[in-house]
Formats: structure tokens, sequence, C-alpha cells
């Protein structure tokens, strides 16, 4: 393997137990140069404890972590002098300004960044907080404090960056804009490494998906792939409750579905039943008379699936 | 991995290093307290209260109790201001500004984020001492107070050690405390008696039991080797009595302070 071509996060076996619970449970995940790895799963999956371990926050209980080629147990320093991260919450420093947060996150680092007064001028234009330099970051909107904490996890130059949910909370236009951010990061050609709960944002920003669930790694792969290893290649969305339902339809839809050992998804006054190619065929074939919508899976299909496994499957 | 190593690592300065450009932009609101807090006390119980009394009998010699006080707000000074911050501000910057979450996601590690509280609660100790002094010099210009003033600077690196001790309990109370509203139980279950049973501000009764009590009571040898030393110009036992039994603390506290402190932190044993 070239060293271009080795991962800048290469994770295995990852386990950690937190208050006599196995939170994880031998996850491997590995990130490149270039390239944005999109970590999902539902609440409790271990998305978070996941990346605190890769990021150096928490010590596995077994397992081992490489950062741009330097073991996070051995070589910590250098491991973490590689890595960037943008925590959940706002972790920046209430006591100082926007460019005091970035001058202060400076000084935690060696080798010490050179030219730092032109790197932060640099990072203040490009994340739009020129304007506001002198400012507290507490002042500042949803989506500025989410700038800032992104471009705090950059000040040194890492390699590879960690983004904890980086858009939760923001209004859509401040979302798209942090996107932006993130894709330059990708093309600037850092490895970026994301939780997301918005699927719509890890289908646009991330090269790969690694689905977490109960702490296992469920599915990895493109996106499409992960859908139809987890979903499956189609979802039938039927009308179950309101005027456009069929009470006797449904009735023999679920024990149609019970023989084949399927459950469904309710959102709403719909199920949503994903199938497979001969799958949809059978259903097809079975209840010619009933009105309802096909349609492609999407993440958000990922998410009611996997919730509706239970975090013990 | 050693407890105390990373107390000289670059990591655990850079966080004392912000610590101090926090306060330092602060400093006119920051050094008021310090300043007029020993100002008054001396105005009101050294000179004020003091001219009620006739005098205290201490160390085989009378004396009055302008001249018994000044010695203990130095001692006590060290105590309060170094123990105050690493419990008080430390916890705020743990738990509410989350600047803890901050620093260890860069190369600093908890360890250094700990000494870094320790050595800037004792540093600020110092400095508030430092302020003391200067006081305790403003009342030797006027004829107030008559001290052996060359001592003084030599009792800085006693009362650095006695802060860092004392931050170290503090610590330890900030790995504990389940939230703010228990901040009052340490004043209760430290300050008070530690600060009561020490001969910072009034002699202690001549009792066996007591006696046994002051032995263990690194303040009341702070006080009381700072007090033969300014008063008398006399280094007595006291001094290395206090000296050893910070760095007891010390040796026993810091590994503790981790411990809970990366339970608290992590969510980790």
């Amino acid at each position: 393997m070239s060293r271009s071509d080795a991962p800048l996060l290469d994770a295995r076996g990852l386990v950690k137990d937190l208050g006599g619970k196995r939170v994880v449970d031998g996850v491997d995940l590995h990130c490149r140069a270039g390239e944005v790895l999109g970590l999902l799963g539902p609440n409790g999956a271990g998305k978070t404890t996941t990346l605190r371990m890769c990021y150096g926050f928490l010590r596995p209980d077994a397992g081992a972590i490489t950062i741009a080629g330097h073991s996070l147990a051995t070589d910590g320093d250098r491991a973490r002098r590689s890595l960037g991260v943008c925590t959940q919450d706002d972790t920046y420093d209430s006591d100082f300004s926007v460019r005091g947060n970035l001058e202060q996150t400076a000084r935690y680092y060696r080798p010490r960044i050179d030219q730092p007064k032109e790197r932060i001028d640099e990072l203040l234009r490009r994340f739009g907080l020129e304007a506001f330099a002198q400012q507290k970051p507490d002042t500042l909107s949803g989506g500025y404090k989410r700038r800032l904490m992104i471009a705090r996890s950059i000040v040194h130059s890492p390699q590879l960056v960690f983004l904890d949910e980086p858009t939760t909370g923001l209004d859509p236009q401040a979302r798209v804009a942090v996107w932006e951010l993130i894709a330059s990061l990708r093309e600037a050609g850092l490895g970026v490494v994301l939780t997301t709960h918005y699927m719509d944002e890890a289908e646009r920003l991330s090269d790969r998906l690694l689905v977490l669930q109960a702490g296992k790694v469920r599915a990895s792969g493109a996106a499409k792939s992960v859908l139809g290893d987890v979903v499956g290649e189609h979802i039938v969305v039927l009308p179950v409750l309101g005027l456009e339902a069929d009470a006797a339809a449904v009735t023999k839809v679920q024990d149609w579905l019970s023989r084949r050992g399927q459950k469904p998804a309710q959102v709403l006054n719909d199920w949503h039943l994903p199938f497979d190619g001969p799958g949809l065929a059978a259903f097809v074939a079975a209840f010619p008379e009933l009105r309802y919508e096909v349609r492609a899976p999407t993440l958000d299909d990922l998410f009611l699936t996997l919730a509706g496994e239970g975090p013990s499957s | 991995m050693n407890s105390y190593v990373p107390a000289l690592a670059w990591q655990s300065w850079e966080v004392l290093g912000r610590h101090l450009r926090v306060h330092v932009r602060n400093w006119y609101t920051a050094a008021l307290p310090p300043v007029c807090e020993p100002l008054i006390l001396l105005l009101a119980f050294g000179v004020g209260l003091g001219q009620q009394m006739s005098g205290l009998r201490w160390g085989g010699t009378n004396l009055d109790y302008l001249h018994y006080l000044a010695p203990g707000i130095l001692a006590y000074t060290a105590f309060m201001s170094a123990f105050f911050q690493a419990l008080f501000a430390a916890y705020i910057r743990m738990h509410f500004q989350k600047s803890w979450e901050g620093q260890l996601t860069t190369q600093v590690r908890l360890e250094h984020v700990v000494w870094g509280e320790a050595l800037w609660a004792a540093t600020l100790g110092t400095f508030y001492a430092t302020l003391v002094c200067l006081v305790l010099a403003g009342f030797g210009f006027f004829g107030l107070l008559h001290l052996h003033w060359e001592w003084l600077p030599l009792t800085l690196p006693l009362l650095f050690l006695a802060g860092l001790a004392f931050a170290s309990v503090g610590l330890c109370f900030t790995a504990i405390l389940p939230s703010m509203d228990h901040m009052s139980l340490p004043f209760f279950l430290v300050i008070m008696p530690i600060g009561f049973s020490s001969s910072t501000y009034f002699p202690m009764p001549d009792l066996p039991v007591l006696n046994q009590i002051l032995l263990a009571n690194p303040l009341h040898h702070l006080a009381e080797g700072l007090r033969y030393l300014l008063v008398l110009g006399i280094p007595t036992w006291h001094l290395p009595a206090a000296a050893g039994l910070c760095l007891l603390m010390l040796a026993v506290l810091i590994p503790l302070d981790l411990r809970l402190l990366r339970k608290r932190v992590f969510g980790d044993g």
C-alpha cells in the first residue's frame, strides 16, 4: 500500500464498556485523505463513544487506533497533532474572543503552527468570521458558533478532522453553509469523519457510510449499497390510517407480512414496507387491488429500520 | 503513568498560561478583593478590635492583636484563594464553560488540565499573598506594624507549596460534587474546620486533644511558622512541618484527583 493510500484513521476491534454496559463492541473504521466517512446510527448506537475513542478522549478497553501512521496509545502526542475535533457541544473558550479562541487553541499544539497570525487571519476570512473576530463567541448565532468550532478544529492544519453532529440545531441556511465548509475540507485533502442524524446531510457529504447499531457495525460502504444491505431495494408506502386506508385490506397485508416474518414501520398514517425485487413482485401479486406508492429507499428508511429492530438486534 | 511528571509538561504550563491570560485581562477587578480584604480585616480587627484588647500572650511574649493577625492573614490568603480557585472556578470551567472538554480535544490530556488548574490556583494564591505582603508593608510604612521584613520574600515559595496542596483538596471536591447546589459543603467540611483550628485569627486554647489535631493541620503550622518568622524573626519547626504536610497532601491527593476526575469527565472508571 502506498503512503497516500494508507488510511489516515485506522481503528480496529474497538471495544468500550461504560457504566458496566458494552457501548462499543468490536468496531473497525477507516478514513483516507480527501474522504468523508459518515458514521450513522440511532441514539445509543455508540457513535459518539466510537468517535471519542478515535480522537483520544476515551481509552478503548480493546482495539488499536492509528492516526496518520501514529498509534494513539503509544505515540499519542504525534497522533493528536495530526487530528482535529469539532465536538457536538460548543466547547469553545467563552473567556476569549473569536480570534482569541483560535490563538489559544493553536497554543495547545506542538510543534507550533507556522506563522500563526497569518493562519488565523486566513481561517477568519475563509469561515466568514472576520467581522466577529473581536466578539465573544457567546454573542454569535448558532451557525457562526459552529463555524468557529470547525475553524478551531483545523487551526493547527491537521490531516484528519472529526465532526460530531456539526449541524445539529442549525437553520437550513446555516446548515448549507456548514456543508460547504465540510466539502471544502475534503477538497483540501483532509480526511473527515462525520456523525449526523440528518440523513440528507450524510447522503450529500459522505463518500462512505458506517452504520452502527447497539455498538456494532451493522453495514458499511457507499450509501446505495448500505441501503440495499440494511433496508432493501424498494419501499412500499401504504396508507393504513385516514381516508385513503382500507381497513380490511390492511388486516390482510398484516397477516401476509406476519407469515413472511416482516414487521411494518409506521410513519404517521402510512406503513413503510421495505422489499427486495422478488419481495416486491410477491407483494404486487398478492395485493393487485391495493393502492400504494413504490419508491427507492432513503437513509431515513435506514433509521426507521434500525429503530424498528431495536437495540438488541 | 506517574501522576507528577505531567506537572512539568508544556501542556500543563499552557493551561496555566490560559488562566493567566484571562486573569491579566481582568486584573483591575481581580486584584481588588485580595487588596481590600486584608486591608479591611487589618483595620477592622487588627486596629479596631485590637484597641479594645489588652494584648495576647503568645510565644512567651506579649503581642498586640494587629501583630498576631498579620501573619495569619498571609497564611489564610494562600489557603483560601488556592482552594476557592481549584474548587469553584475549576468546577465552572469543567461543568458550565466546557473549556476542559475543548482543551481535551487537543494535545492536552486530563493530567495536564488537572496540573494546570493546581499550578494556577497555587500561582494565584501566591500572587494574592504577595498583595497581602504589600498591604502589610503599607501598615509598616505608617508605623503600625513592625515585622522582620527581610523574611517576607522568603515566605513566598512555602506559600506556593501550601497553595498547591490546598488546590489538590479543592480539585478533589470538584471531582465529586454532584452540582453547584452542593458547593457550600466543602466550605463547611474543609474551609471552616481547617480555618478555625489553625491559629490564623486567634490563638488556640491549650487542650491536649486540640493540640493533637493542630499537629495535623498544615494551615496551623503555616500560620504559626510565619508568625514566629515575621514577628520574632525566628525560623521554627512549624515551617518544615507545614512543608512536609503539604507534600504529604500532594502525594495522596493528586493521584486521587486524577482518578476521580477521570471518572467525572470521561465517565470512565
